[in-house]
């Protein structure tokens, strides 16, 4: 078998899963589009590791590796957006935004100031 | 000889370390810790004097700065002029020792007093003695700082604080040049030892040479008080008059004109220096004189005389005459310790220092009349006391110089400036020190006398017995060559003899290895002190509640405040490095801490920036991270 | 006995560590850091002993073992002229300011912390001065920084503390980076990390330009501890913040580490760029020596003016001095340096103690409000302070003079490749901050010691009615605690050897020169 099938499946497989990482708004639908993104390695890993006919197999050995790692990874994942779900009661990504800096610039500028000036405060 | 002259060093030295650790806790102790060292320095250094004998150099060193090139010896030079020298500042220091020991009785900071004149002593001693520039530097920066503490002696008066910094800046602003110039010398002789730097000029001077002295006249101006430094010394009589005696009258003012004469073939090498020399001396002579005789002041009086009679010495140098300036410097020590140390007496009897107060002491005190009589004739140079000695030996080289010169002598412009102003000057000392003997002791007291503390103490009258001596007969070492010359040997320290001088084999002409008077000269100056005398007397006798100032006229004020040389200094100097000093810190405030302050801010603008992306969609984040893989997997590809 | 030395090191790191772990209460801590101190000054005078002076040329005391050789590290040290006047007044310093501690300590936190700090200060101070490996210097750099700041920032003066101290690690970490990358490219174009090596080798290996780019990194890295003027900003603040201890470790230590790589690396290692930057160094350091004196001049008259930072200011004066003799690129500009190094670490070391001792006893360091007549209510402490100053100023016969003038004395004859002119001007202006210097420190003297005050034990009475005639107004003030136990024991040392090494210069010069010889003479 030619090596572009697999390759052409392995890119198609990628760019699902790219699209799905970076649109999707559901928790768990981004979780699903990391798997197509690992698989699509995988395919590439097992198609080279026949195309290089390499004798201790490390392509296929690492896809196994991958597997593990991935099944891992999901449970974690899943794990976490339950607990999300239960909370917040929304998988909505773009409404998880507690990380976001508030307003960020004007707000540093005020602190230096303080600092600067007022000798009692110890902000810096 | 040399370990006795380390020893007269040491001595004060350990003394004034004992007395500033320990002198609180055992004041008992302070009297005896003040005045026995010294007493043991003065037989010290009268013993090398005697050994000394004529002529020749001792000299023993060790090595303080290994530093390769021009190394720095710590080591005892002596010859005539150096065991001369020490010989009366050892003696002056003990008296005044002894004179403050009763003077300062009721002064609960006497033990660091006393401490602070044993250190001068110590480094006054080392000055003297010392044979190398460096070494010589410390004692003299020693000097001014033991100066400055005394004169501020009574910090607890505004005046005081700001006499002792004011006369410790003026003396280190000309202390700057003087450094640079013991650099210069140091390195155009290639050694620092003062026998190394006489030895090396070429004959007929040297580049080196004339711009190492020049340079050091900076600080012989400012230790000595000489125009422009001249301001810092009559506000030092602020100080205990002991101290006024001791360094600013007898020794350390003195110390400039000695440092010139110990590295004399060097100025006498460098014509230029002479004329400079000269030309400073002239104007000091003149102009302090004036001042003095404007002067409400005891010690003020005093001081102004001091600055004059300075002048001689360094216009005796400035005109060739080694041996007349020292002759003078050792005369001068003797009879104006003696003045200050009576006008303490004479202040402690009046109770106040301005002499428009007194009057009519001459009942009080004897023993001070005459004393103090004898001081003041020996300062106007009446004939045969000691003063008029050693300022005739000075107008007499200044003649030499000028009339007959010849090679090797300094310019003959300076043997005439020194003698048109020193003659000048005896009248107007004359006019002053009449002036101050008839307003003292004279007349009617102008201002009832406060109770008397008692009689004076014994203690501070013997001193003044003891220096009479040398203020009435000392100029009679100078009458004979091989007295007073051929004790100072020549003036690179080789052994004098006449021999030596009928040979030609001195550094000088031998005129001016002759110190008794000369007739044209002395007449002169003679003429002119009756003159200055005669007048201020008969002004006197007119009306004797006025003062003889008067007939200064509108210059009176002027003259009292040294023609306001202060506001000049302040005017140019003082206040630009105010303001320069407030600019500095505007700059330092606001320029240099500025860009520090500038790269904070920017760092926080710049964070403030990047903050603004962080906002909270993983999404967007990811998406950042995929274009710059691209970018990255582009550029690697474009490169390949 | 290049045991004594590696334990010299490591003992106050292990300590201080100990401390930092080990719950130990605050008294024992105290005695416990004296007791450390002690011991490592008692091996750095066993090290001062055994030190071979008619060898004081080359490294003694050497341990050079492979330490992370993939990378080609050495963990090497040694001790010769240069750095072991710089051990032993570290040792002393540290020691003195743990048996300072024993006595009232400021505000903000255990005593216990301050002890642990100050030991492990010692060590990386030690580090640096003994390390003979540039990654290992870079890292001793970098130990002392740490407890410095926390010195700073938690036993400070209120108000100020927190800001002095952020700026005096971010202004001497950004210095430390560029040092770093200087190290870097002197290694990548050398292969070696070793300082004595690449002295030895004076810069062969490495093209002109390479020499001046890594002069530049290493130079300025070490000219902001110096501090070198413009660079100098951070030290008056940090000054006036830190606590009195963290002050003389600062003043008398730190500042020391600047100077001395600059003489251990930079000029021996990279000749052609010393000879590049010589002038600007030194006209640098000329500056900043009229410049520090005449802020401490405009601060002395200012309503702000602390007596703590104009002695910060006059700090970047007289290593100005320090600066000038190593741009000389002559021995006698370099030991000049170095001695400056040690006699400003002694003098302000004191001059710190004594301010710290003043703010104390009165509650603040503003000229202003300390009120005066030090003389009459701490008659002792006036006294002392009179002397630090005096000192301060350069009086010839203590230890502030000899540097000054070696200093001045290589200025007036540079290294031959340098232009006589220039230095020539330095010279002078140097000359005139000499001036300048005595007039702030005798204008501290007339404002703190000086004033109206009458003693308690009664006026000076004496027959000398010339100035107490005029009726100064004396005010009866109150006496303030004069110089105690602990003062006595941590200041006597500091006194002693300011005029011992004032008096015979040789006892230092001896030992640094011979070393001074073989690195210029390894490098030009």
């Amino acid at each position: 078998m030619h090596l572009v099938y697999p390759l052409v499946l392995a890119v198609l497989l990628f760019g699902i899963g790219l699209y799905g990482v970076l649109a999707r708004r559901n928790a768990v639908l981004v979780l699903m589009s990391v798997e197509l993104m690992l698989n699509a390695v995988n395919v590439n890993l097992v198609a080279f590791d026949m195309w290089l006919r390499d004798t201790l197999h490390a392509g296929q050995a690492l896809t196994l590796f991958v597997i593990t790692i991935a099944a891992a990874e999901i449970g974690l994942g899943l794990a976490i957006v339950l607990m999300i779900f239960r909370n917040r009661a929304t998988s909505d990504v773009s409404a998880l935004r507690d990380l976001a800096e508030p307003g960020a610039v004007p707000r540093a500028r005020r602190r230096l100031r303080t600092a600067r000036t007022r000798p009692g405060s110890e902000a810096a | 000889m040399t370990t006795a002259a380390a020893l007269a060093t040491g001595l004060p030295f350990l003394a004034a370390v004992l007395g500033l650790a320990f002198g609180r806790r055992f004041p008992a102790a302070a009297r005896a810790l003040a005045t026995l060292p010294l007493a043991a320095s003065v037989l010290l250094t009268w013993a090398v004097a005697v050994r000394h004998d004529s002529g020749g150099v001792t000299e023993h060193g060790t090595e303080l700065t290994p530093t390769g090139a021009l190394d720095i010896t710590l080591s005892m030079r002596v010859d005539g002029l150096s065991a001369i020298v020490a010989a009366l500042v050892a003696t002056v220091a003990l008296l005044v020792q002894v004179y403050s020991a009763a003077y300062m009785r009721k002064d609960p900071r006497y033990s660091s007093y006393a401490a602070l004149i044993s250190l001068f002593s110590a480094a006054m001693l080392l000055v003297v003695y010392t044979g190398d520039l460096i070494v010589l530097l410390v004692g003299w920066e020693v000097m001014g700082v033991c100066s400055y503490f005394l004169i501020g002696h009574y910090w607890e008066t505004e005046v005081a604080r700001a006499a002792a910094v004011k006369a410790f800046l003026v003396t280190k602003l000309g202390d700057v040049p003087f450094l640079i110039g013991v650099l210069v010398l140091g390195v155009g002789a290639g050694s620092f030892r003062i026998g190394a730097i006489v030895d090396g000029v070429p004959p007929g001077g040297a580049g080196w040479a004339t711009a190492g002295t020049l340079l050091m006249l900076g600080g012989v101006a400012g230790k000595s008080a000489q125009v422009p430094l001249q301001t810092w010394l009559p506000d030092a009589m602020t100080g205990p008059t002991p101290v006024s005696a001791l360094i600013h009258a007898a020794t350390m003012v003195a110390a400039g004109a000695y440092v010139v004469a110990r590295l004399y073939p060097v100025f006498l090498a460098s014509d230029a220096t002479l004329v400079v020399l000269a030309v400073m001396a002239a104007l000091t002579m003149v102009s302090s004189a004036l001042f003095a005789f404007a002067q409400d002041d005891l010690k003020r009086v005093l001081a102004w005389s001091t600055v004059s009679q300075l002048a001689y010495m360094t216009g005796g140098l400035a005109a060739g005459g080694r041996d007349a300036a020292v002759f003078h410097l050792l005369t001068h020590g003797a009879f104006k310790a003696l003045l200050f140390l009576a006008a303490g007496v004479v202040i402690h009897l009046a109770g106040t220092g301005r002499i428009s107060d007194m009057g009519g002491l001459r009942r009080r005190e004897p023993l001070v009349f005459w004393t103090m009589t004898a001081g003041l004739g020996a300062l106007v140079g009446v004939p045969p006391l000691s003063g008029f000695f050693s300022k005739e030996a000075v107008l007499g080289a200044a003649e030499h110089t000028a009339i007959d010169g010849g090679a090797g002598a300094p310019p003959a412009v300076t043997g005439w400036l020194v003698i048109v102003a020193g003659v000048l000057t005896a009248g107007l000392t004359a006019a002053y020190a009449t002036r101050l003997w008839l307003r003292v002791f004279f007349g009617e007291a102008r201002k009832p006398a406060p109770e008397p503390h008692g009689p004076t103490p014994v203690l501070m009258l013997w001193p003044l017995a003891v220096l009479t001596v040398p203020t009435v007969l000392l100029g009679v070492i100078g009458l004979n060559e091989s007295w007073l010359p051929a004790w100072l040997g020549d003036a690179d320290g080789r052994a004098y003899g006449s021999a030596d001088a009928a040979n030609g084999l001195l550094l000088q002409a031998p005129a001016y290895y002759d110190l008794a008077p000369r007739l044209g000269t002395s007449l002169a100056a003679v003429a002119l002190l009756a003159l200055g005398a005669g007048a201020v007397y008969a002004l006197w006798r007119r009306d004797p509640a006025a003062d003889p100032a008067r007939v200064l006229g509108r210059l009176r004020g002027p003259a009292e405040r040294g023609f306001d040389v202060d506001r000049l200094y302040d005017a140019v100097v003082v206040r630009p490095v105010w303001l320069a000093a407030r600019a500095t810190r505007f700059v330092d405030r606001v320029v240099i801490d500025g860009y520090v302050h500038a790269a904070a801010q920017g760092t926080w603008l710049a964070g403030g920036g990047v903050r603004r992306s962080q906002n909270g969609n993983v999404q967007v984040y990811l998406a950042g991270v995929l274009a710059g893989f691209v970018v990255l997997a582009v550029t690697v590809a474009v490169r390949a | 006995m290049s045991v004594v030395l590696i334990v010299a090191i490591v003992l106050p790191l292990i300590a201080g560590s100990a401390l930092i772990a080990f719950p130990v209460d605050d008294r024992r801590a105290r005695y416990a850091g004296v007791a450390v101190t002690g011991a490592v000054l008692g091996l750095t005078v066993v090290l001062a002993g055994a030190f071979d002076r008619d060898d004081a040329r080359t490294m003694q005391f050497e341990t050079d073992r492979a330490w992370a050789s993939s990378l080609g590290l050495r963990f090497h040290l040694g001790v010769d002229g240069i750095s072991l006047p710089l051990i032993v007044l570290t040792a002393l310093l540290t020691f003195l300011v743990a048996v300072h501690s024993l006595g009232k300590l400021p505000d903000g936190g255990s005593a216990r912390a301050y002890v642990a700090l100050v030991l492990v200060l010692e060590a990386g101070v030690l580090g640096t001065f003994a390390a003979l490996d540039l990654i290992l210097f870079f890292l001793a750099f970098e130990v002392v920084l740490v407890p410095m700041y926390f010195l700073i920032a938690r036993w400070g003066t209120p108000g100020e503390r927190g800001p002095a101290a952020f700026k005096f690690i971010l202004y001497t970490l950004l210095g430390s980076a560029l040092m770093l990358l200087g190290f870097l490219l002197v290694q990548a174009h050398t292969g070696t990390f070793d300082i004595t090596e690449l002295a030895a080798r004076g810069g062969d290996g490495m093209s002109r330009g390479v020499q001046i780019t890594a002069f530049l990194a290493i130079g300025l890295g070490l000219a902001v501890k110096v501090p070198m003027w413009p660079l100098h900003t951070w030290l008056p603040d940090a000054h006036t913040a830190a606590p009195t201890g963290g002050s003389v470790l600062l003043a008398g230590v730190l500042l020391k580490m600047g100077t001395y790589g600059l003489v251990r690396i930079a000029v021996p290692a990279l000749p052609q760029g010393a000879e590049e930057f010589a002038p600007y160094l030194g006209a640098f350091g000329a500056v900043g020596i009229v410049y520090g004196s005449l802020v401490c001049l405009a601060l002395l008259r200012s309503p702000d003016g602390d007596l703590k930072r104009i002695i910060a200011y006059s700090s970047v004066g007289h290593m100005g001095f320090a600066l000038l003799g190593i741009a000389t690129l002559t021995a006698q500009g370099i030991n000049g340096a170095l001695f400056v190094n040690i006699g400003h670490g002694l003098i302000t070391g004191l001059l710190f103690f004594l301010a710290g001792a003043v703010k104390e006893r009165s509650g603040t360091a503003l000229l202003g409000r300390i009120g005066g007549s030090l003389y009459a209510r701490a008659p002792r402490l006036g006294g002392l302070l009179a002397f630090a100053a005096v000192a301060g100023l350069g009086l010839p016969g203590l230890a502030g003079f000899w540097g000054e003038l070696l200093a001045m004395y290589g200025a007036y004859h540079p290294a031959d490749e340098l232009s006589r002119g220039l230095f020539l001007v330095l010279l002078v202006a140097a000359a005139l901050g000499t001036v300048l210097t005595a007039a702030y420190m005798l204008g501290i003297v007339r404002a703190v010691c000086g004033g109206p005050g009458l003693a308690a034990s009664g006026t000076s009475e004496t027959d000398d009615v010339g100035p107490m005639a005029e009726g100064a107004p004396l005010v009866r003030v109150d006496p303030l605690p004069d110089v105690g136990r602990v003062d006595v024991v941590a200041w006597a040392p500091l006194v002693a050897f300011t005029v011992v090494l004032g008096l015979w210069p040789a006892t230092l010069l001896a030992v640094t020169d011979p070393a001074v010889r073989a690195l210029l003479g390894g490098g030009a």
